[in-house]
């Protein structure tokens, strides 16, 4: 984009083209006032207040600068006497119209009018006051909303609308009586996002979490890495007297713009909540006591030597946590496979995906995968596959609006469910696809690319390795679109469009969720993304971009760290004997020879099967998040001596041994990986709450106690471990991160050469879903917006917001059997039952009922099986 | 949300078949809320939340985002407006010539305020500003005819014909 060199109040500036005034005096240093302008939003120019005098081509004129884009040669005047006296009065007629009630407003402080004011230097205007004197409308527990103080500048309708797709607010009426609320000034029914406090330049919006708890002055702000879904938002913590009082974003810092979700805003009460576990608890007589650390980590090191002594250290499973940092983690495992002696640790997710991980090194090595998720926003064409972007991670949603809204990105959503994705975009391809069908989808795309030739043959041929193979399978498969159509009830048109889109429109950004990680044959459906993608990146000229969803904020690097039986640090196979070479000499000891565990057995089977005698679980509730509620639990009775390090009293620390206290995000340092696999660093904010530690210094005090030399003192030293050992983070301790950056790109994709795609092939098989006449319906699980496990689950806001955890029931479905909205019904399976409010929806298919698993109150794993659940549902009268 | 917008479905009785027709004929139109709206109005009288709810979902476009749409244009209405529409003009030359006797002649005999309609959906009253009758006023007009040079008993009179339109 070419440059235009302009004049600013006798400053030369040059500013990229399309630039306005209003951001050219900003980015340089000059002040303008403004109140609606934001420069995340589409320009209004409602405020009146950017005034300039603006010469051109000899001719003087006044421009608002907000609205007014550079011109070359143009000199701009923001501070004559005609523009102070316009802006002036411009401030008395908001003023008199605004209540001058500072002293009581939580914004005083950070308050853009009333800077605005002060830099202005008003005192007393001309006009008589003409001010409002409605109520605070509080009918939520999150947001309040003040019309008085709203002086109609319009950013929250803007954030509403083009950051988060949700419009639940607007303009109302017109003229005088005009003010800003929801349609018949119904309760507040949105996302929650939290982002019209965050643009608000008045005291309007107000985040109820920190009401009266603090003015802004107080806090003290620290950026960290949010802790709830795998994006990694930067959040900025507010905290007063070592207590965080609320959450803030910083539009300059982070992948995230500013935009947070409601859980990253609101959902911090958990921190300073009183049921944090704040002293380490051993079982005694059947009941967990406090006692010190000095007492339960002599204990634990006695069981664990023990166990060791008379069965080996392969009777010990560990379970490493998708919640804490790459530091704990790696350590975590380290401690696992030296001092204990085992390689029997998991973590939840992958349990749940197995194949994943293999899959995503494929990516990678094929430049398949995503350098960041920031790649998103340049994209022509964005395709989410079972991916719920606005429940699982509503961020991402504001990065697709962003591309949708100024590229005009292509939107294309494939998922069973009828999922929300709302956007300026009212014309995206939804392909709605019958359940369990989604490979045959992802292979009918191909076919149709390969038949008509979309991409360039010639090219796929020569760069991948066996595309001859790949082409001989499509022409014998016997399911062409027709046939494909039928078994997906997706229209042919759509398909086809589909697949024109992908294979012909530039960049492409694809979002491979957990409805499909998470399905039974996981593994055939990303074969055949993968293949997918390597058809368009070999014969297009444009790139693909993948990104697999991961659910929580360290899912990535949990996995990364090693924390999987099958792969040490850095996804190094253990069964390969180099690997386990270089490993046991950087560790300076042998490796376990043991890998006992395969595809079907995970830690919890061995468990179950007696050849585990003790768990070490680290920052996971598996009790609740282990997909197969009964297995695990018959597993931890089975299990002799369990020890769990967590911040809360979870349903697993409940059933433990010994419980140790661990600090949150918020109280330690280190390293999360969101799933665009980029390292972003944490900063310390709080002092540890309690007795509480840090999971890398419980796991480093106990590997000392049991006579090893762990002489950690910070997680930076574990960094600087991980960045020798672990390939994929080799460089990370030189890089910005370790200065006073925040982020960190792995360089692995510049560092090893590409490898040649090589077409992994998958049948078009359909998932295996059992019918039954006595168990009709099929269970769903997935990501809730609102809620996301024990985090959430203590936090007192976020569980008045939503009390609830619904049954989503197909609405054709639920008049059969007469079921209305929230109406009480039980769901039961082979396995459990359990009662639940009904949601009657048009958003799951037919025969399918949908219950969030991120309610960690609502024990849904209970009724669960490896696969899809058979269950029945029934009114309860 | 849902709940409300189901729980209004099954209350009210109302027969959607016309908006039915008109939003299919606006499918995939740009920018056709204000004609929707209008179309909807002159067939069912006002726009009822019902219907809002469904051209919210058929447009794919919030509630509040419609209901800003049509709570700034006075031609819309989201309340039920009487059989006939009583405008009392509010303008310069009316205001001299005592319209304001007039808006309580009408206030007092159907105990209606200002943009109200009267239980029996006989009358909507409203002020409005100038009607560019200024020759002949205060002038009311009723529906679309144009009464002018009132007085409040005159307005009687003008009022009886419409309550007994026969005699």
């Amino acid at each position: 984009m070419s440059d235009i060199n302009l004049k600013i109040d006798g400053k030369n500036l040059t500013v990229p083209k399309g630039t306005n005034i209003f951001m050219a005096a900003k980015n340089n240093g000059i002040y303008i006032p403004g109140l609606c302008y934001h420069p995340k939003l589409t320009q209004y120019g409602g405020c009146r207040l950017c005034m300039v005098e603006v010469t051109e081509r000899g001719k003087t004129r006044h421009r608002f600068s907000c609205a007014q884009p550079v011109s070359e040669g143009i000199e701009v005047k923001t501070k004559t006497s005609e523009v102070e006296k316009y802006t002036k009065s411009v401030m008395e007629y908001l003023l008199a119209h605004h209540p001058l009630d500072c002293p009581t407003c939580d914004k005083s402080g950070e308050c853009g009018l009333q800077d605005v004011t002060h830099d202005l230097k008003l005192s007393a205007g001309r006009f008589k006051t003409a001010r409002l004197d409605e109520p605070m409308k509080r009918d939520n527990p999150l947001l309040e909303y003040n019309t008085n103080r709203c002086i109609l500048c319009g950013r929250c309708v803007k954030v509403c609308k083009e950051i988060e797709g949700v419009s639940a607010i607007d303009y109302q009426n017109r003229g005088f009586k005009t003010v800003i609320g929801t349609a018949f000034n119904k309760p507040l029914d949105c996302s929650f996002c939290g982002g019209c406090v965050s643009v608000c330049p008045t005291g309007s919006w107000q985040d109820r979490t920190l009401k009266f708890r603090a003015r802004p002055w107080e806090l003290k702000k620290t950026p960290t890495i949010c802790t709830y879904c795998a994006v990694g938002c930067t959040v900025v913590i507010n905290s007063k007297k070592n207590q965080v009082m609320r959450i803030t974003s910083d539009d300059d810092l982070g992948i995230n713009e500013g935009n947070l979700c409601v859980k990253g805003k609101f959902g911090h009460e958990f921190i300073n909540s009183s049921r944090r576990v704040e002293t380490p608890l051993i079982r005694k007589i059947g009941i967990l006591c406090p006692a010190s650390w000095e007492e339960a980590l002599d204990y634990v090191s006695k069981k664990f030597s023990e166990i060791m002594d008379e069965h080996g250290g392969k009777a010990i499973g560990g379970i490493g946590s998708e919640k804490c940092t790459n530091e704990d983690n790696y350590l975590f495992q380290k401690f696992c496979r030296t001092v204990l002696g085992t390689n029997n640790i998991d973590n939840i997710s992958n349990i749940k995906s197995p194949s994943l991980n293999r899959l995503i090194q494929v990516s990678i090595k094929n430049r398949i995968v995503a350098t960041s998720l920031e790649e998103i926003e340049k994209a022509d064409t964005l395709f989410f596959v079972g991916a719920d972007v606005t429940e699982a991670h509503p961020v991402v949603g504001s990065m697709a609006r962003k591309a949708i809204r100024l590229n005009k990105t292509k939107l294309i959503v494939a998922n069973a469910r009828n999922i929300e994705f709302n956007s300026v975009a009212r014309k995206d391809i939804r392909l709605n696809y019958n359940l369990g069908t989604q490979t045959i989808l992802i292979n009918t795309l191909i076919k149709i690319i390969v038949d008509e030739k979309l991409v360039d043959l010639g090219k796929v041929e020569s760069s991948t390795e066996n595309f001859k193979e790949l082409r001989s399978l499509l022409k014998a498969s016997d399911t062409g679109i027709r046939k494909a159509s039928k078994l997906t009830n997706v229209s042919e048109d759509a398909i086809k469009s589909t697949s024109d889109l992908l294979a012909k429109s530039g960049k492409c950004f694809i979002i491979c969720g957990k409805d499909i990680e998470e399905d039974p044959l996981a593994e055939d459906t990303i074969k055949a993304l993968l293949n997918l993608c390597a058809l368009i990146n070999a014969g297009g000229s444009d790139k693909v971009s993948l990104v697999f969803s991961r659910v929580n904020n360290n899912t990535q690097g949990v996995n990364d760290m090693g924390v999987v039986p099958d792969f040490l640090p850095g996804y190094l196979d253990i069964n390969d004997q180099s690997n386990r070479k270089t490993v046991e000499d950087s560790w300076g000891v042998k490796l376990s020879d043991d890998v006992s565990m395969k595809d079907t057995e995970d830690v919890f089977d061995l468990a179950s099967s007696g050849k585990i005698k003790a768990l070490y679980v680290m920052g996971e509730n598996p009790i609740v998040s282990y997909p197969n509620g009964k297995k695990v639990k018959d597993a931890f009775k089975k299990v002799g001596f369990v020890v769990v390090q967590d911040n809360f009293l979870t349903e697993t620390a409940q059933l433990a041994d010994v419980v140790l206290p661990t600090s949150t995000y918020v109280e330690k340092e280190g390293t999360f990986t969101n799933m665009g696999m980029t390292v972003q660093r944490l900063n310390k904010v709080i002092e540890q709450v309690g007795n509480s530690k840090p999971d890398w210094q419980i796991v480093c005090d106990l590997a000392k106690k049991m006579g090893y030399s762990y002489s950690y003192t910070s997680p930076k030293q574990i960094m600087d471990e991980v960045s020798k050992s672990v390939p994929i983070y080799e460089g990370i301790e030189n890089s910005d991160l370790a200065k006073e950056g925040f982020r960190w790109v792995s360089s692995v994709y510049n560092k090893s050469e590409p490898v040649k795609h090589r077409f992994e092939i998958s049948e078009s098989k359909l998932t295996d879903i059992k019918k039954s006449k006595e168990y009709p319906f099929v269970l769903l699980t997935g990501s809730s917006l609102r809620h996301q496990g024990t985090y959430s689950r203590n936090s007192s806001s976020l569980v008045s917001l939503a009390s609830e955890c619904f049954v989503e029931i197909n609405r054709n479905n639920a008049q059969k059997v007469n079921i209305a909205d929230g109406d009480m019904v039980k769901i039961e399976s082979a396995q459990d039952k359990i009662q639940l409010k009904a949601k009657t929806t048009n958003r799951v298919p037919e025969g399918a009922v949908f219950v969030s698993e991120d309610y960690e109150w609502v024990p849904i794993n209970n009724l669960r099986v490896n696969g899809y659940t058979n269950i029945k549902i029934s009114k309860v009268k | 949300m849902g709940k409300a917008k189901k729980q209004s479905l099954q209350d009210e009785t109302v027969d959607l078949s016309m908006a039915e027709k008109i939003l299919v004929h606006y499918k995939d139109v740009d920018g056709c809320l204000i004609p929707v709206l209008q179309k909807i109005q002159n067939e069912y009288g006002y726009l009822r939340e019902t219907i809002i709810n469904l051209v919210s979902e058929r447009l794919n476009m919030s509630v509040s985002e419609i209901i800003g749409v049509a709570t700034f244009y006075s031609q819309f209405h989201l309340k039920p407006r009487g059989k006939h529409i009583i405008k009392v003009c509010c303008g310069t030359a009316c205001h001299v010539k005592n319209a304001k006797s007039l808006s309580a002649k009408i206030v007092g005999r159907l105990k209606i305020n200002a943009n109200e309609t009267t239980e029996d959906r006989m009358f909507t009253f409203e002020e409005v500003s100038c009607l560019g009758a200024c020759g002949i006023a205060p002038v009311v007009v009723v529906d679309k005819d144009v009464h002018g040079t009132l007085s409040p008993d005159k307005l009687e009179d003008v009022l009886d014909r419409y309550v007994k339109p026969a005699a």
